[in-house]
């Protein structure tokens, strides 16, 4: 498989969220809005490339008993560095993340391309298929976050879009867990769709 | 060549009844129907325009998930789109703008039940998802939204100061503040929340527990949302309900009869203290009970399922009324009580004849 299939399945073909239904707990949370939603994927991919760096790295080392805790142990290096680098230097996304930043330890697509990607691959597709899969996860996210961030603020990445008429009464629940879940429902419906759509034409 | 006929061949029940679908809707509208005009009378023709506009967004959203799901259209004009239009308005205080049933409808129908399969698919009653939505979206409309009653005399609407809802004790001033409508539960709910000031508190309830008050609550001369606040008017359409065959009385017995047990029971400042009347009679409770916890198809099947479901609604309402974020419980209670019915009516299945039961 050639390094632009290893970049590109991650972003539609396997995206992370649309089509493995991965990593649906800051895809849920944390898309109250656009700024939030770009700053949790691009966390998500800084640990994701590093971490699948790694694994490559000493996919030959690490014993297979222990390689679940090994990985565990690598993400989490680097979930502290971006944890304390976003303190440092973004404190205003870094509190209104909050707790979801650790919580990117456990996120299934990190432990996922670890284990089905790059313990089985070289160093560099597993380099292009983290940034691959990051850049996927993150257009996930802001998908999601537009449509919450519109909906329920009337904004987009902090732009006032409907006017203040519309801010004084906005669609609240969109930004809601409610509507989190009502938006995923109708986002994964619209590609499962397309999905049966695009199987039925090729037969 | 009599052998060649060729027979209907049908699947069992052979029954034939003239009960479906379209005439139990349409008979569950006409039972809608008193409670309208005595919104028009208490809330005036904009009670009416909110509930018309209502029940055409819910028929057109209907229709257009139908067509747009290559379903056939007509089953849109079935009765059941207007009945949850129409139980939608009714959920809502007279004076929120027209766009907000609009917008409950639409979500009611269009998320609540087509996106579940349709009629008979849907697993929560549509017009209260669509209320729980416009609560959720809108709080402050929906919360105080309220429009104190008004009466037609002589062509004029006039105001109906003797709601005996103790308006005065609402404000802190203590000026009569007649149209600021809050619903007796709403008065109630503050009494509960003054724990300093007991005299001033138990003023308030016996206001709200006496003779004038409750007849007031009987009549539907009160605050509250369109087409709650008319008792007798609900009771009546109710009784055509029952007359026509349609109403199932298990559900609704049990679950007054739950509220009432509750209400006696907690319902009060202390225990045992309660006043079930008042708590019947309030809010939305003859609503959900005749008109939203007997819907047929989120409420358990069993006879024993819909016993158990009334009593869960009901203690659900009281204890919402109690001590919950809002001062009434009825929508979220029927709400809750519909997730549980696939597992009421697994635990109540019955044995067919000659079964023994596993754990017996």
């Amino acid at each position: 498989m050639s390094l632009a299939q290893d970049f590109s399945r991650g972003i539609m073909k396997e995206n992370p969220v649309f089509k493995q239904a991965l990593g649906m707990c800051p895809f849920l949370a944390v898309t109250t809005s656009v700024e939030n939603a770009l700053g949790m994927g691009a966390a998500a991919t800084f640990v994701l490339v590093f971490s699948n760096f790694l694994v490559s790295l000493f996919r030959k080392v690490i014993p297979a008993k222990v390689r679940i805790p090994s990985y565990i142990v690598i993400i989490a290096t680097f979930v502290t560095l971006v944890d304390l680098l976003m303190n440092a230097y973004l404190p205003a996304l870094h509190s209104s993340l909050g707790i979801f930043i650790p919580l990117i330890v456990v996120n299934c697509i990190i432990l996922g391309r670890a284990e089905g990607f790059a313990n089985k691959n070289k160093v560099l597709p597993s380099i292009v298929d983290g940034i691959g899969m990051g850049l996927g996860f993150t257009l996930a996210m802001v998908i999601m976050a537009t449509f919450r961030e519109i909906l329920g603020n009337g904004s987009w990445l902090g732009f006032n879009l409907l006017g203040e008429a519309y801010q004084n009464q906005p669609l609240l629940i969109a930004i809601l867990a409610p509507g989190a879940f009502i938006l995923m429902a109708f986002i994964l419906g619209f590609f499962n769709i397309m999905e049966k759509r695009k199987r039925g034409g090729a037969k | 060549m009599a052998e060649n006929r060729v027979f209907d061949v049908a699947v069992s029940p052979h029954v034939g009844s003239s009960k479906n679908t379209k005439r139990i809707m349409w008979d569950v509208v006409i039972a809608l129907m008193p409670a309208l005009i005595a919104a028009f009378w208490f809330f005036g023709p904009r009670a009416i325009m909110l509930v018309s506009a209502s029940v055409g967004a819910a028929v057109l959203t209907e229709w257009l998930c139908l067509k747009f799901m290559k379903r056939p259209v007509n089953f849109a004009f079935d009765g059941s789109a207007v009945v949850t239009g129409l139980l939608l308005a009714y959920n809502v205080p007279s004076g929120v703008p027209w766009w907000l049933p609009v917008l409950g409808s639409a979500f009611a129908i269009a998320v609540a039940k087509q996106a579940f399969g349709g009629l008979g698919h849907n697993i929560v009653n549509p017009a209260l998802l669509g209320r729980a939505f416009l609560v959720a979206s809108f709080p402050v409309l929906m919360t105080a939204g309220w429009v104190a009653p008004m009466e037609w005399k002589d062509g004029q609407r006039i105001d109906v100061q003797s709601c005996g809802v103790p308006t005065s004790h609402l404000s802190e001033s203590g000026e009569l503040d007649a149209l600021s409508g809050a619903t007796p539960l709403n008065a109630l709910k503050q009494t509960f929340n003054w724990e300093g000031d007991s005299e001033r508190s138990e003023e308030v309830r016996t206001m709200l527990f006496s003779r004038e008050s409750l007849k007031n609550l009987f009549m539907g001369r009160i605050g509250g949302c369109i087409g709650e606040t008319s008792v007798i008017m609900l009771l009546l359409g109710a009784l055509y309900l029952f007359l026509r065959g349609v109403l199932e009385i298990r559900l609704p017995l049990s679950y007054l009869g739950s509220v009432a047990l509750f209400a006696w029971l907690f319902g009060g400042p202390g225990w045992f203290d309660g006043n079930p009347l008042f708590h019947l009679l309030a809010g939305g409770v003859i609503l959900g009970g005749f008109f939203m916890v007997t819907d047929m198809v989120t409420t358990p099947v069993t006879k024993k399922g819909r016993i158990i479901f009334g009593i869960g609604a009901g203690l659900l309402t009281m204890v919402i009324r109690r001590w919950g974020g809002y001062p009434e419980g009825c929508s979220y209670s029927i709400l809750l009580m519909n997730l549980g019915t696939p597992l009421i009516d697994r635990y109540t299945k019955p044995l067919s004849f000659g079964e023994v039961s596993s754990n017996g």
